[in-house]
This record gives C-alpha cells, sequence and structure tokens, in this order.
C-alpha cells in the first residue's frame, strides 16, 4: 500500500526561524507535508548548524552535516537571502506572495527592523499567516527581553517546581521551552490555515515561547488559588504515590524509577522483589500506609534493586504490571527494543558523514509511510530551483547575487573542519 | 468567561462547527481537548460513571476531597460539555457510535485494545464516518513490547532519556515538576488532532493517530539525541550549570540565571559592569572556558547583589538572556502577563475564585473563549436530546445503567 497522502502538501511555508523552538516548528510542518522553505543568509545563518563546532561536530562542511542541525531540519528546502540588502527583501516578498504561512523566532523587534513586518507580509499577500514566536510576545513591558530555553523554563514556574527538596530549583535537562513552543506553534498554524480555509482570511499569531510553558503546571495555579500554597519542590517522591523514586541499581550510575500507586502494584513490587511476605507487612498495607513509612520502603525498594541491573529490574516490575522504567542513557533510548519495533528512529544520510539514526514521526498517523524524506539541506541547496523555478529569478542575476553574498552556500567567515581541527594541533 | 469583541459580539473561534469526543481521562487527552474547546469547538467529555479519576487528584480547596472541585479537573476540562456512559452496557456504546459518527476528532487514552475489545477501534468508527480522526494517547503507543505496561510520569521520564539528563552530576537523576510526561503527551495530541482535521478536511479521509508519550519525550532530546546517534558522544546530567555563563545562580532574592550564548557575551559583561570581564582571559570565547571557575566566582558575587527581577531587567535593557526563578505567585502578579490578557479566571461555586493559564498564544482574529469545567454528567440530557433520544428513552437508559449517575437535569 502506497504511504498516505501528508495532510500539509500543498502549503508553503517561508522559514525564518533559528536555532531550536522555531526549526521545531517547521520540522512538524515539514514532517506533515508542507513545503517548509528554510530562510538564512551567507552572513546569517541558523545558529544552530555552528552552535556546536568540531571536533563533535562532524563532516567537512560541518554547519551543514552535524546531527544536532540535521535531527530538527530534516525534509525542508535550503534558500539564503541577505533580507538587509534590497534586492534580498524584494525577491522575499515574492516568495512571500508564494506562501501561506511566514514564521519566525526573532526578538520581538527584529522584524520590523528589518522592515518586514505583518504589514509588508500582507502587502505581499492579503491572506498571509504570520506567526512570530519572541520568548516573551511581541507586547508588553518585558517584549524586548531576550531568552533561550532554560531562561524560558525558569520564568513559566517550572523551574520553581523541579529541585531535590533542599531549596535549590532545577532546570530540565534539555532546553525544555524550546519543543514545547515548536509544537504549539505547529498548532497555531494549522488552526490558522482551518479558519483561513472559512473565512479566506490570514492572521498574526503572536505567540510568546513562556506561555505554553506555563500551561504546563495548571495544578500549580490552582494550589495557589484554593489553599494560598506553591507547591513544594518534590525530588524523585510524590504526593500519592509509595514507592517512588529512581533506585540505585547493580553497577555505577545506573538507576530504575519505579512507581508504585495501587494495591495490585504493590503486590507486583513484593513478587518482583521476591518478597512475597511483604504483602502482609501491616506498614506498607495500603496506599496511605506506604506514604507514611516511606522512609522505611524506600531502603527496602533500594536493597532490591542494587542487587539487580535495571534492565532486570525493569522486566521483573514490567511482567508483574508495576510501572518502572530504567533511567535510560542517551545511547539506550537510541537503542531502546520497544522504539526499535515500533520503527520510531530512521537512517538519515548526508554524503559527508553516512548513514545515522533520527527520531522519525512524533505521531503515527494511518499508512503514514518512513517520516524522513530527506536529510535537513546544506546551505542554499535549493537556490537555483526556488529562485529560477520559482521566483523567476535568471541565472544571470543568481551570479551577480552570489557574488555580492546576497545569496550563497557557504557561511562567510566559518571554517571547515579540517581548518578548525588542523588548527587546533 | 467568554471573551468578546469591542462591539460585545462573541466572536467566532477558529474551530467553530467541529465537534470532539473527549474520551480521554487524566491529563494529557483532557489537555488537548480543552485548548480545541477554547478554540471554538464543541467538545463533549464523555466520563465513566464514576467520573475522570482527575477529579479525585486535587488539588483542592481546603485539602477536602470533592470530585467537583478537583483543581486539576478544573483545569483540563474549561470549555466542555460533559456528559457520562458506561460502556461496559451495549446501549452505552450504541450512544458513543452515534455521537462519533456526527464527530469530527475523537480523543482516547485507554490502554491499546480497551476500545477494540468493545466494538469501537478505528475500523467500526470510521465505517459511519470516513472522515473521522481518531487520536489515541497511551504512554507507549499501540504496538511494541512496551504496549499496554503501565507507567507514570516519572517511569516515562525515565525510559525517554530526560531523567539521565536532569539533575545535579553528583546526586541521583532528577525528575523535573509536575506531570511533564502527560501534559507534553497532551500538547503534541492537540497539534496532532488539528493536523489531522485538517488534512480530513483537505481530503475526506480521516486518520487514526497513535500517539506514545515515550515517543514525543524521546523527539526532544536537543543535541543529547542527535550527537549520540551520529557521533556516540555520551553526554551526562550537568545540573544548572553547563559552563559561568550558561547557569543558575543564587541572587538577593531567590535563584536566577544567566543562559548566554557565546555572542551574547560581551553585552552581559558591560551589564555585570567588573572591568576585567571585558579584558583576556574572559574576552574570549575559548580562553573563558579555560578560566571557567574564576569567571563563575565573579558571576556569583555579581547576582548575589541583585534580585532575581533586576537581573531581568538588566537582560532587557543590555540585550543578553537572563532571568529567574519565578513561582506561580510572582508570574500572577506579572504585568507583562496581565497585558496580555495571559490568565482565565473563574468563580467557581465549590471551588472560589480561581486564576489559570488561559491560552497558549494570541491571534488577530479570535480570542480564547474559556467556560468552567462541566460537573458530572452535567450534559448528559443536552447531548442526548441533540442526539434525538427522547426524555422518555433518556430515562431508560438511566435505568437500564448507560448513563450511569445524575445528569444534573
Amino acid at each position: 500500500m502506497s504511504p498516505a497522502r501528508r495532510p500539509l502538501e500543498g502549503i508553503r511555508v517561508a522559514d525564518l526561524t533559528a536555532m531550536w523552538a522555531g526549526p521545531y516548528a517547521t520540522m512538524v510542518l515539514a514532517d506533515f507535508g508542507a513545503d517548509v522553505i528554510k530562510v538564512e543568509a551567507p552572513r546569517a545563518w541558523d545558529n544552530l548548524r555552528t552552535l556546536i563546532r568540531p571536533p563533535l561536530a562532524l563532516g567537512e562542511h560541518w554547519w551543514n552535516s552535524n546531527a544536532y542541525f540535521q535531527e530538527y531540519n530534516r525534509n525542508k528546502r535550503s534558500l539564503t537571502l541577505d533580507l538587509t540588502t534590497e534586492r534580498g527583501k524584494e525577491i522575499f516578498g515574492r516568495l512571500v506572495a508564494q506562501s501561506d504561512v511566514v514564521i519566525e523566532n526573532f526578538r520581538a523587534d527584529v522584524m520590523e527592523r528589518l522592515g518586514i513586518g505583518p504589514d509588508w507580509l500582507r502587502e505581499q499577500r492579503e491572506d498571509i499567516i504570520v506567526v512570530g514566536m519572541a520568548s516573551f510576545g511581541k507586547t508588553g513591558p518585558d517584549a524586548s527581553a531576550m531568552a533561550y530555553g532554560p531562561v524560558v523554563e525558569q520564568l513559566s514556574g517550572l523551574a520553581s517546581l523541579t529541585g531535590y527538596g533542599d531549596g535549590i530549583p532545577f532546570k530540565t535537562g534539555v532546553s525544555y521551552g524550546d519543543p514545547v513552543a515548536g509544537v504549539a506553534a505547529a498548532a497555531a498554524v494549522v488552526t490558522a490555515l482551518i479558519q483561513r480555509r472559512r473565512t479566506g482570511r490570514g492572521q498574526v499569531i503572536d505567540l510568546a515561547q513562556r506561555e505554553p510553558m506555563t500551561t504546563l503546571i495548571g495544578e500549580a495555579f490552582m494550589e495557589w488559588a484554593m489553599n494560598g500554597r506553591l507547591m513544594p519542590h518534590r525530588g524523585n517522591e510524590s504526593a500519592t504515590m509509595a514507592p517512588h523514586n529512581a533506585y540505585p541499581c547493580a553497577g555505577e550510575d545506573e538507576w530504575v524509577a519505579i512507581a508504585v500507586g495501587s494495591d495490585e502494584e504493590w503486590a507486583g513490587l513484593c513478587s518482583a522483589m521476591g518478597e512475597p511476605g511483604l504483602i502482609d507487612d501491616a506498614r506498607f498495607a495500603t496506599a496511605p500506609a506506604r506514604l507514611d513509612h516511606r522512609e522505611e520502603l524506600d531502603p527496602i525498594v533500594a536493597a532490591w534493586t542494587a542487587t539487580v541491573s535495571k534492565d532486570e529490574a525493569f522486566e521483573r516490575c514490567r511482567t508483574r504490571g508495576v510501572p518502572a522504567g530504567p533511567v535510560w542513557t542517551i545511547p539506550e533510548v537510541l537503542g531502546d527494543a520497544h522504539l526499535e519495533q515500533r520503527g520510531y528512529y530512521e537512517d538519515a544520510e548526508h554524503a559527508e558523514v553516512g548513514t545515522w539514526a533520527m527520531h522519525g514521526w512524533l505521531w503515527r498517523t494511518t499508512d503514514a509511510g518512513p517520516c524522513v524524506l530527506a536529510p535537513a539541506p546544506d546551505l542554499g541547496s535549493h537556490n537555483r530551483e526556488i529562485l529560477g523555478g520559482l521566483l523567476g529569478v535568471s541565472d544571470e542575476e543568481m551570479d551577480t547575487l552570489a557574488a555580492s553574498g546576497v545569496i550563497g552556500d557557504t557561511p562567510i567567515g566559518e571554517r571547515t573542519r579540517s581548518e578548525i581541527v588542523g588548527s587546533r594541533r | 468567561m467568554t471573551t468578546a469583541d469591542a462591539d460585545g459580539a462573541p466572536e467566532a473561534g477558529p474551530l467553530e462547527g467541529v465537534r470532539v469526543l473527549d474520551l480521554a481521562q487524566g491529563i494529557a487527552g483532557p489537555y488537548a481537548a480543552k485548548w480545541l474547546g477554547s478554540l471554538g469547538a464543541d467538545v463533549v467529555k464523555v466520563e465513566p460513571p464514576a467520573g475522570d479519576p482527575a477529579r479525585l487528584a486535587g488539588p483542592f480547596p481546603g485539602d477536602e476531597s470533592d470530585p467537583e472541585a478537583s483543581g486539576l479537573y478544573l483545569y483540563l476540562n474549561t470549555s466542555k460539555r460533559g456528559i457520562t456512559l458506561d460502556l461496559e452496557s451495549e446501549e452505552g456504546r450504541g450512544l458513543l457510535r452515534d455521537l462519533a459518527a456526527r464527530a469530527d476528532i475523537v480523543i482516547e487514552s485507554f490502554a491499546p485494545g480497551y476500545l477494540a475489545g468493545r466494538g469501537l477501534d478505528y475500523e467500526a468508527l470510521r465505517s459511519q464516518n470516513p472522515g473521522l480522526v481518531l487520536v489515541s494517547i497511551t504512554p507507549f503507543g499501540q504496538s511494541g513490547p512496551y504496549a499496554g505496561t503501565p507507567a507514570e510520569e516519572i517511569t516515562l521520564f525515565a525510559l525517554s532519556g530526560h531523567m539521565w539528563l536532569t539533575g545535579d552530576p553528583y546526586r541521583p537523576p532528577l525528575k523535573n515538576g509536575g506531570s511533564q510526561p502527560s501534559y507534553q503527551a497532551g500538547l503534541n495530541a492537540l497539534a496532532a488532532a488539528i493536523i489531522a482535521h485538517f488534512g480530513s478536511l483537505m481530503t475526506g479521509e480521516g486518520t487514526h493517530v497513535d500517539l506514545s508519550a515515550q515517543e514525543t519525550l524521546a523527539g526532544m532530546l536537543e543535541l543529547y539525541g542527535p550527537f549520540a546517534s551520529q557521533a556516540g558522544i555520551k553526554p551526562r546530567r550537568r545540573g544548572n550549570t553547563v559552563s559561568a555563563i550558561y547557569g543558575t545562580y543564587q541572587c538577593a532574592d531567590g535563584y536566577a540565571g544567566v543562559y548566554c550564548l557565546p555572542r551574547n557575551y560581551e553585552n552581559m559583561a558591560r551589564a555585570v559592569g567588573i572591568p576585567e570581564l571585558l579584558e583576556p582571559p574572559f574576552i574570549d570565547a575559548d580562553e573563558r572556558l579555560r578560566s571557567n571557575d574564576m569567571l563563575e566566582a565573579l558571576l556569583s558575587g555579581w547576582f548575589f547583589q541583585h534580585s532575581g527581577r533586576e537581573i531581568f531587567e538588566m537582560g532587557k535593557s543590555h540585550r543578553f538572556p537572563a532571568g529567574y526563578v519565578a513561582t506561580v505567585e510572582d508570574l500572577l502578579e506579572s504585568e507583562q502577563l496581565r497585558e496580555r490578557h495571559f490568565f482565565a479566571e473563574d468563580d467557581h461555586p465549590l471551588a472560589g475564585p480561581v486564576r489559570f493559564p488561559g491560552h497558549l498564544w494570541l491571534s488577530s482574529e479570535y480570542a480564547w473563549d474559556t467556560r468552567r469545567a462541566p460537573t458530572l454528567g452535567e450534559h448528559t440530557a443536552d447531548v442526548l436530546t441533540e442526539l434525538g433520544v427522547s426524555d422518555e428513552r433518556r430515562e431508560q437508559l438511566r435505568a437500564g445503567g448507560a448513563l450511569g449517575g445524575s445528569d444534573g437535569s
């Protein structure tokens, strides 16, 4: 059976986003079939291309081939265009005229400073959908503040809820605010497409990255409203479940997370631990009793987990209906048997680095086929087909534009991998 | 709480006319469905007679458990109508089939196989409604060896790699706050539902979305997943501080952070105002890393002299990324969020006045509509009447147990 038509086929996105939040949004749109044209400039490329430098970043033209950039920019096309030049801006206007969506995650004032704010964009195409993803939004006294994911996390309230219980707040390992804003922005775009289909009108979306993040801690607002209390740091403990923790396993820095709510799960854990007699222990007989005695309970569970591998602890729990999860390292996530069997990782290929695995569908749909149809584009690699084919720029003019750096296929001022690695010897 | 435009007339939401059935319970599905309701869809939440377990989760006013006053439930079920149906009864299943025949989107979070076991799988539902989108949300998806395995927030956080990356390097891996894996699945389910519905509008063909919380989380491993895969890098948790200019510090009134890329450094250094920061070794990005401890010590002293808000304001005026660890109380008092009308308000009959996040983004074309969450079975009579079920028939169904308890009529 041939793969189903992708839902966003026929939708064109002029993508000015950079780093992680914005490109995550357009990754979702591209995966689901939109023609995402990533617009960068030879002097102002997506910083994600060069944020992690060689030797970690692989490939001679590492700004094209490194995995961080590749993962979130697959299925897109690349056009370079210097928007600070008159000609670049004029050609961009032609692209906008043939696009459904323009999306950016610049600081709040950048689009207006470039002279390509919503009014200008609507002049190019009346029903254009414009999405801005400034950290705190385009309006209000904090609009001019800039932030990356960890600051967004701090100012969303989530960091205030994360910690071991000694008062020190912690950030989530990744720049958690970025993909949250990205998925929300993808939803905003398609909501606007649905509305445009009915009304014929475009719209301007002002997505403050901090705001969708803040919706992910709703119960903390309710606790404040209802009881005037801030939710405490609970470490790995739960207000309602015990055992509920990361327990050390055999080996160094090996852990398994176990969470027991019901009495059935508790019975399952007793069996998994080979301690059937514990079921009769009155201290642990009910969920409230287990919570009251969690300080006695945790060492009992930890004494067992210390004797087994995290894989074995997981298997023994899983087969008995006990919620558990090994604290996978990152290579272990990539090798997770379940993800493997579901075909979660797909092969990506780039001439400079060969084949490696990247995550595919964020969610699966009927007869979807493979997610990754093309690796992330080399800088400017679609200039000719887009400028010539779509925007009516002659070959001759393309040469002129290349000579003046309005377009190009190399980040101006950046060095190749061998130049960088060589200079460190 | 319905928002209105300047003339006082309610604006049409972007999803006006879209019909949604929310069969899900807990956090993820209800979160997705709540926003569809705020965007103008007609969302009917179908609860089992005993109610969504989120009703038992709290927080509760005065810590008094009450299924009509659970803060979690009230937050996650705004802008929906609520009915009760017993899917264990043939008549309850028949009503669900009738509702699904008229729906555009159905969201569910049962264990894999639950609906199929009751003749309500996607093929059965779409046979009378080919454009139907079914969004199934589970911890591990509908297939594969872990399908059906029970999970909790902490176990999903562990199985997706995020727990390994979160926390102090000298202490155990740490779960982040709240219920992030479920919320994350819910946010992705929202996007999935909207994208699939758009596809259905374009082609007339619906689809079955198989959403796994583990997979949505594993797709957001920043640089760590990609570099482990391509270059064999094995990252480990690094706490709050990756380098002196990318970390959290104690400040005069709590904790604040500066998370700068090299290109932001000079702006930060000017704001801090210690002249040596603009000289060697600190002025060069590579040298700076070699003098990281010295830089961290200098910055620690500076942070300690300023409040979090002052540091944030300096980031604003000097253009570098700085923030502070805000509590929900800080956010409720934020002028920025007030000006953007971020919070929805409700004076709930049982829960009292509450304020909570009311939108995901702002649009020039619509406002978000927040209506209080339904009491258990509040709209059963209304919804059944719309289905063409007579009052008499409804009472028979109730007597037969298909509807569970009171419908509030």
